[in-house]
């Protein structure tokens, strides 16, 4: 018998027209974490899919415990033991954690017998040191309670080997200190996990191996313990990239935007900051701190209950989203699938919604001039598109990421506020959308980035501010912004 | 042209070549149906419905729709008949009648953007005021046709001869224009597609989307004030079921009823098809009921169509290539 649980061997998958993978061999061995890292578009989810059952392989072999392995679909790879939790979960909200775990699979003739159900989801959930009501509908948990009834119902299928697509992306600071004994929980038990994710510190945390993939290929493998955070990065991107954080380079001047006592209960209490011009402001706190209103009530898509916004020393007075337009300010919501593009309309529309009236003439829309901003803005940001009328599902999420920095660049904001201008998106996409805040600010542009990511906040703001329960709890500057400092401010 | 591209083609006009085949065997086997004054009848037919219809779309478009046209429609042939007796002016009848679709749009489109409302939403609230308008259109005649005293003039011309088929076709040729090259056409798409996306890109969602109701309102009042010319009366139950027909037009036509997308153009098409296939229906000597049969079939095979395209087109999505940087 070998001693890899999993073994790909030779996978190759073509595309009409596409090579994603390209002869990919990946050995994994049992009772592992086992990272997979590599640039949204690598081929780390073609890969998955194909040992989830999704897609079936254009050449190559799996697998499993030594034995040849042909997957009929996802159904069939969870019951032969390879079990996927996709970032977005496969939960149905309105059934119990238990129905949720046994779904399809319920036993008894005609009557279903609940209490066994309940029992045995029940025991699922204490093999991983947790205890709750497994009776509780699926919509009222927390996104780290839905991951667990994920696990847990990987665990019911008796898993091998559990993928997991980034997995702490939605989670809390808290709530992923939670998270990593779990998965120590299961490396003991004997379960192998896949672990794709983009954090690097989450990798050398609590994973063994790490496998990178770029364009396709396997580009490298190794002992976690062995590789250092740099050689990762420039195995991934193919390039040596000197840091991860280019150096801010512009400095901020005299006040543009002065929020006031602002306050919109229960959401955010009496906030007061300043932010200067060719300033970036970092907002940090924990989700749910109020980070993402604040964003929203400055911009105009909620209204403040009391408080004053000046710009440029005059009061404004911001009910809407078009004032909040009209007063040149932008925001790039955080998700950007959700709030921030219709994917399903092309790169030039997306781009244009903001400013119509640029691209008109008379009153009727400018197909030519549409399309030369598009061009325009495509090359500027290097978006990497196959046309101007392509459609933003074809794009990775950099490139969308892109596109709705591009529709506020183009209406020409003066104030542009970022929230998780980064979440989701790549490492060489990362670095050009802070070089491209770089010279923003440089233009004289000011920019409010809200983040999660610390060592991002750490490194590309030139003031910190941190939230609360609703309130700035402190302001952070110069060699005060550390991590701890932070940290103390946006905890309990 | 190879076999995918023929695949292509009967998957997105799969509907138009069933009738298209449907009016090739009548025009064979009747010689009076492929005529150009029967056509022209077919037109005159359906204008009424495809007015109404070029609004439908803007709602639909705009992601959401109007069941409260029918009543409307109504309506207005009441309103603008009572005064054109009681002997008020004619433009002004008619723009009472047309006031009274804006309204009703309004009202509609108000209360719809007040609660942020989607489909789901539009059809409580539009069915909602159907059911009002529909009563406010039965009392002043307590529910009896009223014939008009008409001389001839504005009004009496507007129902007369080809003045329907110009109204309806200047009408969506005005607003197709509208839809597709201008920034509030563009806007309709945004918000019909995604609502808060429209809103965090600027756009005054609520001010928006009460225009497509007024309009669907307004357009209404049109079509219930040219049907009323057309008989010269008014009968306050004469756009009972309209709306049901006017969403079939939109939808035969091919304008998805998820929104964000569609054209007035497609409807123009849809009212015109199911005009011709009753037409044909009626030269083949089928009887009404059984035709109701045939327009619902063709109704449920149009969505069904849509979700077909819609399953396929997602699936060639997902296979396509994810273009990276």
């Amino acid at each position: 018998m070998s001693a890899y649980v999993l073994e790909m061997k030779g996978i190759t998958k073509t595309f009409p027209g596409v090579v994603a993978l390209d002869d990919v061999t990946l050995s994994v061995e049992k009772g592992t974490v086992h990272a997979l890292i590599g640039e949204n578009g690598a081929g780390k989810s073609t890969l998955m899919k194909i040992l989830n059952g999704v897609y079936t392989a254009t050449k190559g072999e799996l697998f499993l415990e030594g034995q040849p392995l042909h997957l009929q679909g996802v159904r069939d790879a969870q019951e032969k033991g390879i079990s996927t939790i996709f970032q977005e979960f496969n939960l149905i909200n309105a059934l119990s954690v238990a129905e949720n775990i046994f779904l399809g699979r319920f036993e008894g003739k005609g009557q279903i017998k609940w209490n066994r159900i309940n029992r045995k989801a029940r025991e699922l959930l204490e093999k991983l040191g947790f205890n709750f009501d497994v009776s509780k509908p699926v919509g009222k948990l927390s996104t780290a309670e839905k991951q667990l009834v994920e696990i847990a119902k990987a665990l019911s299928y008796d898993a091998k080997i559990i993928v997991m697509d980034e997995p702490t992306s939605s989670l809390t600071k808290k709530e992923i200190e939670l998270f990593f004994p779990i998965i120590e929980k299961l490396r003991k038990g004997g379960i192998t996990v896949i672990y794709i994710s983009h954090k690097l510190d989450e990798i050398f945390h609590i994973c063994d191996r790490v496998s990178i993939m770029r364009d396709g290929k396997l580009v490298g493998e190794s002992l976690v313990s062995e590789i250092t955070r740099e050689r990762i990065i420039e195995l991934m991107v193919g390039r040596s990239m000197e840091m991860e954080y280019p150096a801010r380079t512009a400095s901020p001047g005299e006040p543009v935007l002065e929020v006031k006592n602002l306050t919109r209960e229960p959401l955010l209490h009496d906030i007061s900051f300043t932010l200067h011009k060719g300033e970036i402001l970092g907002i940090a706190g924990l989700v749910g701190a109020g980070r993402t209103e604040l964003a929203e009530t400055i911009f105009g898509a909620a209204v403040a209950d009391s408080g004053s916004i000046e710009i440029n020393g005059k009061a404004v007075s911001i009910r809407s989203t078009m004032d909040g337009k009209a007063n040149s300010i932008g925001m790039v919501t955080e998700d950007r699938k959700e709030t921030g593009l219709v994917l399903d309309m092309s790169v030039t529309r997306n781009i244009t919604v903001t400013k119509l009236d640029e691209v008109t003439t008379g009153i009727v829309l400018s197909k030519q001039k549409e399309g030369e901003v598009a061009s325009e803005y495509v090359q500027k940001l290097n978006i990497k598109t196959p046309s101007i009328n392509q459609t933003l599902y074809n794009l990775s999420g950099g490139n969308q990421q892109k596109v709705v920095l591009s529709k506020w660049l183009f209406s020409n904001v003066e104030i542009l506020i970022l929230d998780e201008p980064t979440r989701g998106i790549d490492v060489g996409a990362k670095y050009e959308i802070y070089c491209l805040m770089n010279e923003l600010t440089e233009q004289g542009k000011s920019i409010i980035m809200i983040s999660s990511e610390l060592p991002e906040v750490l490194s590309m703001s030139d003031r910190i501010l941190v939230m609360h329960k609703g309130m700035i709890k402190g302001e952070l500057t110069g060699a005060k912004m550390t991590a701890d400092n932070v940290m103390q401010l946006a905890i309990d | 042209m190879n076999r995918t591209r023929v695949i292509d083609i009967i998957r997105s006009n799969g509907i138009l070549l069933v009738i298209l085949l449907l009016i090739i065997v009548t025009g064979i086997t009747e010689r009076n149906f492929l005529t150009v004054g029967n056509l022209l009848n077919v037109l005159r037919q359906v204008a009424v419905v495809g007015i109404v219809a070029c609004g439908m779309t803007y709602c639909i478009i705009g992601g959401a729709f109007d069941l409260s046209v029918g009543s409307v429609v109504s309506l207005a042939g009441v309103i603008t008949i009572l005064n054109i007796n009681a002997g008020t002016n004619e433009y002004v009848a008619v723009a009472y009648g047309l006031l009274a679709g804006v309204a009703t749009g309004v009202i509609n489109g108000t209360l719809i953007s007040l609660i942020n409302g989607r489909s789901s939403e539009a059809f409580i609230v539009t069915y909602g005021m159907q059911v009002v308008v529909a009563s406010i259109a039965l009392f002043p005649s307590n529910g009896l046709f009223i014939a008009g005293r008409v001389s001839d003039g504005f009004f009496k011309s507007l129902g007369q001869g080809f003045m329907p088929i110009v109204i309806f076709l200047g009408i969506a040729t005005i607003m197709q224009f509208v839809l597709m090259k201008t920034k509030y056409g563009r806007h309709m798409c945004f918000i019909g597609s995604n609502m808060d996306v429209a809103k965090m890109s600027g756009i005054n969602v609520k001010l928006n989307r009460i225009s497509y109701f007024a309009l669907s309102g307004l357009l209404a009042g049109i079509g219930g004030i040219v049907l009323c010319s057309r008989v010269t009366s008014s009968n306050p139950t004469a756009g009972l079921n309209y709306e049901m027909d006017v969403i079939a037009a939109v939808v035969v036509g091919g304008t998805p009823m998820s929104g964000g997308k569609g054209s007035v153009y497609r409807t123009v098409v849809g009212a015109v098809i199911i005009g011709i296939m009753s037409n044909a229906l009626n030269i083949l000597g089928i009887t009404a009921y059984h035709q109701q049969i045939v327009k619902g079939l063709l109704i449920i095979a149009a969505v069904a169509m849509d979700i077909l395209n819609k399953q396929i087109s997602l699936r060639e999505m997902t296979h396509a290539k994810v273009y990276v940087g």
